[in-house]
């Protein structure tokens, strides 16, 4: 076949068949013109009249050339349309349109019923709903839309309206020829109704379709969470939408829109409450941060040594409470399920320089000694700098607590198989093994820690879970009375950048590598 | 480009008066707008090397600035550097599509008057 030998895709065959058609159609005339020539010439006609036996030749060669032209332009079109609806069909790249068949003159030499066997033919799913549809006449009903969305008729439909999924068909001209009960529907004061469905941005389902006549055959899209009505408003629910498109078929748009408002709407409240919690909560912490920064640097010659030493213990409380309200909301995102991880290629030196100033002057204000040791030489981590620099923060933080005034807290890190090992020793207080297989759940709190010291009991369980989500792992060693040393396992970046780039990742994670996009709290934290 | 003439848009009077403060004192040229309708005409209205955008506005919000001026098939603002600056805890898909659009996505309680001027030193220097 020719479609296959020479040419590598379907649509390199016209061009191929246009230029042989063309050779035959000019040889062929050639021929014609040689034989009437010779005929002519036995006959001497040249001799008695040569204008005519010229004439005769040059319309012989015009008349030829374009009755051949126009025959073959009839006879081939069909093919033309053919191939281009394979080509469409086959997903080959292509900047034609697929050929409608809802066309006026497919429709009237009946080259529209070719075109719907095509299309159907591609389509794999022999779907019986897009059967139903279209085996009662429905034409005479196209110009009303108002009367399509009528009462149900058959058990098939009286079922559909039993199911809080909606389901939505429409024609080529976009009016619904069927929509069951639950579809959120709003009709216009002339009767005709349209979708209510509100989506984000310019991902519409409109432009989805828009984009479909012009370049698909038959295509599906999905989208989730879109409301049929403004946040205020009475009724709102909450879709998971699905569009199947079906070109030329009489249902050529089936929605199926299931109805999601349980899930989605809760999210939504808490969603809405912790993204304006976080926005009060961290306006004063703002203020407070930026005007002891302002002040501080203003004042520095001015101020006595006492003072800057209440300076600081202003700074370190309003960086801890900062740090507070990051473990709160992570802890809420984590409960959710929305709490990402954006790894990239780092080491726990730039993670921990994101911090140092700040876990510096916090030892200092509180009296400990804080020595922090990484080598320069560790492998890199896949890591996600803001995250990580929390959970450091958190188990310093709590280094500090559970220790006396005085004491010292040591942070090392070393490499360890595929992973790298960050510990954070203290020698506080510690604690009995009993408390130990408590210590990361949401809100405990050890009984003696209770009496003692402040805290929210969520520092280590969002740490478990940052550290967790990075693939990595976190526990403790402690002895009562003695001190405890935290231990942190993170990947190294080497043995995930694989798993990484084919995007499997259970957390989602992006690679970011390179400079260019400041991150934030990852370089600017201290 | 040296960044020099600075716009900021910011609703909260402390915290605008705060960048102004720190900023003014490290000789940068700043204009400071309190709502996003005045933002977004002051940024059309003149050039500036970086524009540092609230998300939470009155009029207009940070997200539909950040749209006018770079959404469309033509940058309004090709010569500007854009640092969002926010506290509001936006969904990931929203804040995804700033950050696509911005130079920077900072959480303001993260970012001292200090650090503001580091990252914009940063800014300063080319990345390769």
């Amino acid at each position: 076949m020719a479609v296959t030998k020479p040419p590598k895709f379907a649509k390199d065959f016209w061009p191929y068949f246009y230029r042989v058609i063309a050779t035959v159609i000019i040889a062929s005339q050639l021929i014609v013109l040689v034989v009437i020539a010779a005929i002519l010439y036995m006959f001497d006609f040249h001799e008695t009249n040569l204008l005519a036996f010229g004439g005769i030749l040059v319309a012989e060669a015009i008349l030829g050339t374009v009755s051949s032209i126009a025959i073959y332009k009839l006879a081939s079109q069909p093919i033309k349309d053919l191939l281009a609806a394979i080509v469409h069909v086959s997903g080959e790249p292509t900047t034609t349109t697929p050929p409608n068949p809802n066309d006026k003159r497919y429709e009237q030499s009946g080259f529209k019923d070719v075109l719907q066997t095509i299309y159907q033919l591609a389509s794999k799913d022999t779907d019986p709903t897009t059967v139903l549809s279209s085996a009662p006449a429905a034409p005479a009903t196209i110009t009303d839309a108002a009367t399509l969305v009528k009462p149900a008729t058959t058990a098939l439909e009286m079922a559909l309206n039993e199911t809080s999924c909606a389901f939505v068909v429409m024609n080529h001209e976009r009016v619904i020829t069927f929509a069951n009960k639950a579809a959120p529907l709003s009709i216009d004061s002339n009767g005709v109704s349209s979708l209510s469905l509100l989506f984000n941005g310019q991902e519409t389902l409109d432009a989805w379709l828009l984009e479909c006549d012009k370049n698909a055959v038959h295509a599906e899209r999905t989208w989730s969470r879109i409301p049929n009505k403004l946040p205020e408003e009475e009724g709102r629910r909450f879709f998971d939408v699905v569009a199947s498109y079906d070109k030329g078929a009489e249902s050529e748009v089936v929605l199926t829109l299931i109805d999601r408002t349980n899930l989605y709407e809760v999210g939504e409240q808490e969603l809405d409450f912790i993204a304006f919690a976080a926005h009060e909560l961290r306006g004063p912490i703002t203020v407070i941060r930026g005007y002891l920064d302002v002040l501080e640097d203003e004042l520095k010659d001015v101020l006595k040594d006492d003072q800057h030493e209440l300076f600081h213990r202003l700074t370190v409380s309003a960086n801890r409470l900062s740090g507070y309200i990051n473990n709160i909301l992570n802890t809420s995102r984590y409960d959710r399920r929305h709490l990402k991880m954006h790894l990239a290629e780092t080491t726990i030196a730039e993670v921990y320089d994101t911090i140092r100033d700040d876990m510096d002057l916090r030892a200092q204000a509180q009296s400990r000694l804080l020595t922090v040791t990484i080598p320069a030489d560790l492998p890199t981590i896949a890591g996600d700098p803001a995250s990580l620099s929390e959970v450091f923060g958190n188990l310093i933080d709590n280094a500090i607590k559970y220790s006396n005034e005085g004491g010292s807290i040591n942070v090392t890190a070393s490499p360890k198989g595929d992973m790298v090992e960050v510990l954070v020793e203290d020698h506080g207080i510690g604690m009995p093994a009993s408390v130990i297989g408590n210590l990361f759940q949401k809100f405990y709190r050890s009984h003696r820690s209770r009496e003692t010291v402040a805290g929210t009991g969520i520092g280590l369980y969002i740490s478990k879970a940052i550290v967790e989500s990075h693939g990595g792992n976190i526990s403790v060693r402690s002895e009562d009375g003695r001190g405890s040393t935290f231990s942190v396992l993170l990947p190294t970046f080497k043995s995930v950048a694989d798993k990484l780039k084919a995007g499997d990742n259970s957390n989602e994670g992006l690679i970011e590598q390179g400079a260019g996009w400041i991150k934030n709290h990852s370089m600017y934290r201290g | 480009m040296a960044i020099k003439t600075i716009l900021i848009v910011e609703d909260d009077r402390f915290i605008g008066e705060m960048y102004v403060r720190s900023l003014k004192k490290a000789n940068y040229d700043v204009d400071w707008m309190v709502d996003g309708n005045d933002g977004l005409i002051a940024a059309r209205n003149k050039q500036y090397d970086l524009i540092l955008l609230d998300v939470m506005l009155p009029e207009r919000r940070g997200s539909d600035i950040l749209e006018a001026l770079r959404g469309g098939a033509e940058d309004l603002i090709p010569h500007s550097k854009v640092l969002i600056l926010t506290n509001f805890e936006q969904d990931d898909e929203s804040r995804m599509a700033m950050e696509k659009k911005a130079d920077g996505y900072l959480i303001k309680a993260e970012i001292t008057p200090s650090k503001l001027l580091s990252v914009i030193g940063q800014l300063d220097q080319p990345a390769l």
